[in-house]
């Protein structure tokens, strides 16, 4: 984990119901295999393969990004605010968990 | 004594001029290899895969055109980072949710983008991620429901250069 996550969040203290917005980048090669080095290799794959956003212990999304992503994948994403609890996004690849955020939700 | 002088005649100039441009189209042949030798990725010809892609996504269904809204530039003008959002229109409550939600990116050397799941605490199905294209082509989504309708939307980008060697 070498740069953490750039977060932003709509709000973080919404009203019940409201839906929150929630804009995340990591930085990541996401290499697509299909680049060769000097001598005419192929570079292996180096892929984004999953995310997860969950609100304490319930899972709201995930994200299955392939090849076709961008480089430091960004990732938007909304929730409806239903009850307080912490916000956690996790980011993994081939080599395991590549980037964690966590953000507290007090519904008002 | 007779001295042999090479007179070329118009049919020798001809044949030799068209040597000369065989061996320039050779090397212009051969340069276009190289600059393609850095990537392998290679465009889809149609939507063949595509469509088995989104086939196997509706499972049998028949996919409706309303309901989801695919939002991207007309213009793409940075292929290795086209802004793409997609979201359910119709409410998404405890009973009517999005299930699953599928991108593809038609001519791509590999069609499917990414995919989404979406459990019913979300209460929403809006997301937006960031793609690289290898053209011009269409872009899909497909969302199921969870009373097994399919949505589907679908829309052209016009892509400047191929951001898949990136």
């Amino acid at each position: 984990m070498a740069r953490p996550p750039r977060i932003w969040i709509s709000n973080d203290t919404p009203a019940l119901g409201e839906i929150v917005r929630v804009r995340a980048q990591i930085v990541h090669v996401m290499e697509s295999g299909f680049r060769m080095d000097a001598n005419g290799d192929p570079i292996p794959p180096n892929l984004l393969t999953g995310f997860t956003a969950t609100l304490d212990d319930r899972l709201l999304m995930e994200w299955l990004p392939e090849t076709a992503i961008s480089q430091n994948p960004y990732i938007e994403f909304t929730f409806a605010a239903r009850a307080s609890g912490t916000l956690r996004m996790v980011w993994t690849d081939e080599s395991g968990v590549v980037a964690e955020a966590g953000q507290e939700i007090a519904v008002g | 004594m007779t001295s042999f002088v090479f007179e070329p005649t118009r049919r020798d100039l001809l044949a030799g001029g068209a040597a000369l441009a065989g061996l320039a189209a050779a090397g212009l042949g051969a340069s276009a290899a190289q600059a393609q030798g850095t990537s392998l990725a290679m465009p889809q010809l149609d939507s063949a895969v595509a469509d088995d892609i989104a086939a196997a996504f509706a499972g049998g269904a028949t996919p409706i055109m309303e309901g989801l809204e695919l939002d991207l530039p007309a213009l793409g003008d940075n292929p290795a980072a086209v802004p793409v959002r997609v979201h359910v229109t119709e409410p998404i409550t405890e009973a009517s949710w999005c299930e699953e939600l599928i991108l593809i990116a038609d001519l791509n050397p590999l069609p499917l983008a990414c995919r989404f799941t979406f459990t019913p605490d979300a209460g929403s199905a809006d997301v937006a991620v960031r793609l690289r294209l290898i053209g011009t082509m269409p872009i899909r989504a497909l969302a199921r429901m969870n009373d097994g309708r399919v949505l589907v939307a679908r829309q052209e980008i016009t892509v400047a250069a191929g951001g898949c060697g990136l």
